[in-house]
């Protein structure tokens, strides 16, 4: 089957063409021609060269780049501040997606309802802190969260030293983190509400469901796909945030913010400690793969009938 | 009759409310930039400080070269941008209309890649450019990260929800893929173009790590790098560092203004399947 529309392929474009140099530079081999150059130079080699260099006593600063073995990899696990930061970004990871897809989800189902007048102007409200950069909002939240002149503090009647706090700090990162971002969720959401099947929904209203029966047996199901595609690259992005960590907090107060990104951040651009830092950035990567074949599998095995 | 018509104001004022409530810190951020820092950091008084002088951003451009920083930004990540975008439509028309061996292979590395977390790429990269000897230049900010994964797969989505037929017929009329690409598949993705340019231009406009690691020189420094310069510089300077955000994110709100009408579409075609 492959072959035979193969050949019906450049079967058509020798026609065009005709000379032999117009075959071999035609948009799709050189398309992908640059594509693999590229990826290998700019992403094949960098995660080699990430495993490569785990292994190895690496400091840029006065240029060592010493075979080790498993050294840095014993010494990352047996580090108490590694296992912090690891617990500090499962309880980050898990408390930011699950508020972002119940209030992505909320907002979309409200926004969607036809009683809803504005919906431009309110999606696009909602979306105002999903489309502004992470350090600009950061520091506004600094300032949010401040026990003296802080806007949080004032308004809500609270007497909390919120990013000072070792109790409240990180809760305070994860409160910025959800304000920023549940507008992609709603954005998403919307998105996929639209392009529901009405014929479901209207089979659904003969057959007399009520909107509550609608939303669980109907409309959740279907928007699965969207749900875990959700999850999934929220979980990436969290796995990965560090900038929020780096302007309001650094970390502290003492390591109590800590997460792996952060953590990795810290080692290899502030120690310059490469190879304990690849090592990290390893476990990190091997982490996330893990997590998305498992998200995938989990909803494989929940979701045969729909796909 | 009635009665729906006031749930509709009801539930439309809610989520006024709620939008409202979502903003505050942009309004108090905005308001804040044009006090002086004495009213800022005020204890009594109330939750909005009064709005009175400009000088916070005069200030900027005097303290640190604003514009410069600004106009840098704007140029590496409008560019960034286009190129993203390019780059994602002809390999995903590649991957959605061409059939070849190792087609689903070779996407699924370039898929695969998304999940790699910066921090595995980032110092064997950072090695790179110090071997290249492009520290310092725009060629570091520029050369990595032309091709975004996510973009091929936003538009290898979209581009295979555009019929065969309207390929083949052009074929037919002797049209060759650069120009189905350029004449038809193009002007027909506005949807996945709005969706990602709002997203690359974001990514790339608040990027912090690497034009920090790569640039040292402080006129070729981005926006996002200066702005905690400057709060480390002018700890006390709330007052410019509220002039200075309030800038830096209109840019990427004028982006979204400009392309938000196709942009829910966009997004609905790309990762709803």
């Amino acid at each position: 089957m492959k072959a035979v529309t193969k050949t019906g392929h450049t079967g058509s474009k020798t026609i065009q063409t005709g000379k032999g140099l117009g075959r071999v530079f035609t948009m799709r081999n050189v398309s992908l021609a640059a594509l693999v150059i590229y990826f290998s130079v700019f992403m094949i080699y960098p995660i080699f060269k990430a495993f490569a260099g785990s292994m190895h006593d690496w400091n840029p600063l006065i240029g060592t780049y010493k075979w080790v073995g498993f050294d840095n990899f014993r010494l990352v696990l047996s580090d108490g501040l590694f296992w912090k930061s690891i617990g500090n970004t499962a309880v980050f990871c898990l408390v930011s997606v699950v508020f972002r897809i119940v209030l992505g989800l909320g907002l979309a189902l409200l926004l969607s309802s036809k009683l809803v007048k504005a919906k431009d102007t309110l999606r696009g409200l909602f979306y105002m802190p999903t489309i502004t950069p992470m350090v600009a909002v950061a520091f506004v939240w600094v300032w949010m969260f401040d026990p003296q002149f802080g806007m949080i503090d004032r308004v809500l009647g609270l007497d909390i030293n919120w990013l000072k706090d070792p109790n409240w700090a990180l809760p305070a990162v994860i409160i910025m983190t959800i304000w920023k971002d549940f507008g992609y969720a709603v954005v998403l959401y919307l998105g996929a509400l639209m392009s529901l099947p009405r014929s479901v929904y209207e089979a659904a209203a003969i057959d007399g469901a009520n909107a509550w029966q609608t939303f669980w047996k109907i409309t959740l199901p279907l928007l699965k796909p969207m749900t875990l595609f959700i999850v999934i690259t929220s979980l990436i992005s969290y796995l990965q945030a560090y900038v929020q960590i780096m302007i309001m907090t650094g970390g502290g107060p003492g390591t109590q913010t800590y997460t792996i990104s952060y953590l990795i951040f810290d080692e290899a651009f502030q120690k310059y400690k490469f190879g304990t830092a690849s090592a990290m950035s390893v476990l990190l990567f091997l982490m996330t793969g893990i997590l998305t074949i498992l998200m995938f599998k989990a909803s494989g095995d929940m979701n045969m009938e729909e796909s | 009759m009635r009665a729906r018509k006031m749930w509709s104001w009801i539930l439309t004022g809610m989520l006024f409310i709620l939008a409202l409530i979502t903003i505050i810190p942009f309004v108090w951020m905005f308001i804040s930039s044009f006090a002086p820092n004495s009213e800022i950091v005020k204890v009594s008084g109330g939750i909005f400080p009064k709005p009175t002088t400009l000088s916070n951003y005069r200030g900027i451009q005097e303290k640190f070269d604003f514009l410069r920083l600004f106009l840098n930004s704007l140029f590496v990540s409008s560019f960034k941008t286009v190129v993203i975008i390019y780059t994602s439509a002809a390999l995903g028309y590649v991957f959605s209309k061409m059939r070849f061996r190792g087609r689903n292979l070779i996407f699924g590395i370039v898929l695969s890649t998304m999940m790699v977390p910066w921090a595995v790429t980032i110092i064997p990269q950072y090695e790179m450019m110090t071997k290249f000897g492009w520290l310092d230049t725009y060629k570091a900010l520029l050369a990595p990260g032309l091709v975004n994964a996510f973009g091929v797969f936003l538009f290898r989505q979209s581009i295979g929800g555009i019929p065969d037929e309207i390929v083949e017929a052009a074929k037919l009329d002797g049209a060759g893929d650069a120009v189905i690409f350029h004449r038809i598949i193009l002007p027909m993705s506005r949807n996945s173009i709005s969706a990602l340019a709002i997203f690359t231009f974001l990514w790339n406009w608040e990027d912090y790590l690497w034009p920090f690691l790569m640039i040292t020189d402080e006129k070729k420094q981005l926006l996002s790098v200066g702005l905690k310069m400057f709060s480390g510089r002018y700890g006390t300077d709330y007052g410019g560092l509220f002039a200075a955000t309030s800038i830096a994110i209109i840019p990427v709100l004028v982006v979204y203004v400009v392309f938000q009408k196709q942009f829910i579409a966009g997004v609905a075609s790309g990762s709803g399947k």
